[in-house]
């Protein structure tokens, strides 16, 4: 090997160097030169199904009264919903074999886990009229037990009741902070909110924590926002996480959003082409009051929102000693709170 | 030193080199269409799921409208592959734009998928039924001890304890391009052989699958049948019985071979028989190579470059003979030195510095593969630099010159070379010179103008 063979009484004669092994020659034709493909879009994907009584009640009522509704498509029922939902669920369970799906139901006054596609893998082997059914069973059971928890001597009901999306978000990453820890080698999350009921400003705080808590942890937040109005906390939330936000237009063809957009895995998200913002409403909640606000105080210290002045910070304790002498006068006191 | 790497070819490929009207026939079984959409890229599904509901073809330009600029040679990629597969169907219509449709059989299986969900190929085992079931981890190890045998007498047949029930007809043609055979000689590995062992156990399956349905028409059975067989297979459920009777023939004559290579698990039941599938079955139509992490590991190396494996397994220590000296071997312990001389054997058969590391690296033991670097880095460094110290030879094509009538002819014919750029090496005691073969032309003419 390496040797250098002279010929001997040769004006010219070819020699080379051989730095490889002759085994090189002996490839037979059968072997594949290909390099395995690998593939890494094994997911998993928190669902957090909207299932707020009041906007379902209120929009299957507007179904059912054939004469009002101007945006026919606009509305869609529960019941519909699911139709669009489950065949979603479960093709993201078919792309991939690996792949996990976890329900989580958003209620008015709780959350919970409703299906968990890893649980169900030893027993049933999810055969799809077994799995559906008894999604729609725990959803029952979710609902009757959130109503009977709003049942307390304090009820509210108003006419745009929130969902408790801070809890289902919270639910969403603590599960995968679990799949983080438990395993050396992790299917990528993400979560998806399928949002119906308008945000609750009371819950700013809650849910902004969750979604720096996601970034983090680098797990993106897409939202699908099903209501009437779009919601500033989705987009913020996928803004910074750097999720896709839709709102779509035709409700009735919900399960093709759902599967053109949610179903794209976050490898493929680099090449293609998603909905992109028109615009994020960055807009905060007060502290004080859980009011949204476009304008406020902010404590120095603890950056806390305020919508009027405070002689002390109720978050940190901070003393403000400078009252404002006008707040129209001075906008440098005020400020504008789109750095969040 | 070029890059040769084998790696079983996937299985779809296979599948893909069928011809148009049997790839066609395969689509009408929900499984294989199941297990073709799992296989694609990402991309390809993300397509696929885009297009189920849509009945019109699609334009070629539109669908370009939804990549991002540096997403090209992925959708080509994908889109390539989609036809490969008949997934897609090209329409050409009177504007001669190229448009794309998915195939309809294909496409009414996975929407009735997605509604209705999958079914399961055959009925497993009433649970009525009173048998012994082996439980999910006998099954592995009967899988991994079968599958462990099995590699074992492919490359070194008088080791093996039993053997498989592969004909040794059948096991000459796994060892073709394996083993070089000549003449007169024991068996050798070669180089593809080296890191056939190195690869995941399934890809090593992938491998023995591709060999053992290509050769399936020499035995008289029709290789799209096998195909479709073994996809369907991997949608049994792991650890249940299945009746062998409500199998077809063919399929009951290739159960018995993918027992001997540990697939599945055959039973005897006091009036029927039945196979359960194992792990190695049901992660068949898995497109990505998951078992490794599965695995316990097994070796620990230290920083001086003294290796550890806790196996009682002859093909592991098989397997570390080929790059490290085996100093001795206790009945779960096999204690190596990864040396010089060892490695410069491996490197000699073919086997590169990467796969050596990467195979420590995937099979650590518990204890070290938590810690960040599996393998010492001083370890794996030097085992970089011996094998560039191999490489640190250039080939240059080039020419000889030498018996040079005078020295005033040599000389004049370096500097006609030096000034061309050609000259290699000259040696003025022998009057001998080395150009490159690109200037052995001028070289030539030059000579032959020079005075004797």
């Amino acid at each position: 090997m390496n040797s250098v063979s002279t010929p001997s009484k040769l004006y010219s004669g070819n020699f080379t160097y051989i730095s490889s092994s002759p085994f090189l020659y002996f490839l037979p034709p059968l072997m594949g030169l290909l390099i395995l493909w690998q593939s890494d879009d094994v997911s998993l994907i928190v669902v957090l199904l909207d299932v707020n009584p009041f906007f379902w009640a209120s929009s299957a009522a507007s179904v059912g009264d054939s004469t009002s509704p101007h945006h026919p498509t606009a509305i869609l029922s529960f019941s519909k919903l699911l139709n669009h939902v489950i065949p979603f669920l479960n093709s993201l369970l078919l792309l991939n074999q690996l792949n996990q799906v976890v329900l989580v139901a958003t209620g008015v006054n709780s959350c919970s886990y409703i299906y968990d596609s890893g649980d169900s893998e030893g027993e049933s082997a999810g055969s799809v009229p077994a799995v559906c059914s008894e999604i729609l069973r725990r959803l029952e059971e979710f609902v009757d037990k959130d109503r009977l928890l709003g049942k307390g001597p304090d009820k509210v009901v108003a006419a745009g009741v929130s969902s408790l999306l801070s809890g289902s978000l919270s639910l969403a990453l603590c599960y995968i902070q679990r799949v983080f820890r438990s395993k050396a080698r992790h299917p990528q999350p993400r979560i998806l909110c399928l949002q119906s009921s308008p945000d609750g400003p009371e819950q700013y705080v809650a849910v902004m924590n969750s979604i720096f808590s996601a970034q983090r942890s680098m797990v993106p937040i897409d939202s699908c926002v099903m209501g009437v109005q779009h919601s500033a906390f989705l987009q913020q939330a996928s803004y910074i996480t750097g999720g896709v936000y839709l709102k779509p237009q035709h409700l009735d063809g919900l399960f093709q959003y759902l599967s053109a957009v949610f179903a794209t895995d976050l490898q493929s998200r680099s090449f293609l082409q998603l909905p992109k913002p028109a615009g994020v409403d960055f807009r905060a909640s007060c502290f004080c009051h859980k009011k949204t606000i476009d304008m406020g105080y902010v404590c120095s210290v603890c950056l806390s929102i305020f919508c009027k002045h405070h002689k002390k910070c109720s978050t940190c304790g901070s003393e403000f000693s400078q009252a404002p002498s006008d707040p129209n006068a001075t906008p440098d006191r005020k400020r504008k709170t789109s750095e969040v | 030193m070029p890059q040769v790497r084998i790696v079983a070819k996937n299985f779809m490929d296979m599948v893909a080199a069928l011809p148009a009207m049997k790839l066609d026939k395969l689509y009408e079984s929900a499984f294989i269409c199941e297990a073709v959409l799992r296989s694609l890229p990402p991309m390809a599904k993300r397509y696929v799921l885009q297009m189920l509901y849509i009945d019109s073809p699609v334009t070629a330009k539109s669908m370009e409208e939804w990549l991002l600029p540096d997403g090209f040679s992925k959708h080509k990629v994908a889109i390539d592959r989609l036809l490969q597969l008949r997934v897609f169907v090209e329409v050409n219509d009177r504007k001669k734009e190229t448009s794309y449709k998915i195939n309809p059989k294909f496409q009414s299986n996975i929407q009735k998928h997605l509604v209705d969900g999958g079914t399961i190929p055959r009925e497993p085992m009433a649970s009525n039924i009173v048998v012994r079931l082996p439980t999910i981890e006998d099954l592995e190890t009967y899988a991994s001890q079968q599958w462990e045998c099995f590699l074992l007498q492919l490359i070194n047949s008088s080791q093996a304890e039993k053997l498989t029930s592969f004909s040794s007809s059948m096991i000459k043609v796994f060892q073709r391009g394996l083993l070089s055979s000549r003449e007169n000689e024991t068996p050798k590995l070669t180089e593809n052989g080296f890191q056939f062992l190195l690869m995941d156990t399934n890809a090593q399956l992938w491998y023995i699958i591709r060999e053992y349905i290509s050769t399936a028409e020499d035995r008289g059975v029709d290789p799209t049948d096998l195909i479709s067989f073994l996809l369907e297979l991997s949608f049994h459920t792991l650890g249940q019985a299945y009746n062998l009777n409500t199998l077809t023939d063919v399929q009951r004559s290739a159960i018995k071979d993918l027992a001997g290579l540990g697939l599945v698990k055959l039973q005897q039941g006091r009036k029927e028989s039945w196979f359960v599938p194992t792990k190695l079955a049901t992660n068949l139509s898995l497109s990505f190579t998951d078992s490794s992490s599965n695995k316990e590991g097994f070796v620990v190396v230290e920083t001086n470059f003294r290796l550890y494996a806790y196996s009682t397994s002859k093909l592991y220590c098989e397997i570390l003979r080929l790059f490290s000296r085996i100093e001795y071997q206790l009945p779960n312990l096999i204690v190596g030195a990864i040396t010089k001389e060892s490695l410069y054997n491996a490197f000699e058969n073919g086997i590169t510095a990467e796969q050596i590391i990467s195979f420590l690296q995937q099979n650590a033991h518990p204890r070290v593969a938590q810690k960040i670097p599996t393998v010492p880095e001083n370890v794996t460094d030097q085992i970089r630099l011996w094998e560039t110290d191999r490489n640190r030879v250039e080939t240059t094509p080039s020419y000889l010159y030498e018996d040079f009538p005078s020295k005033d002819v040599f000389e004049a014919a370096c500097d006609f070379a030096r000034e061309l750029g050609g000259l290699l090496y000259e040696d003025f005691k022998n009057l001998r010179l080395i150009v490159r073969i690109e200037v052995h032309q001028e070289m030539r003419d030059f000579l032959r103008r020079a005075p004797r």
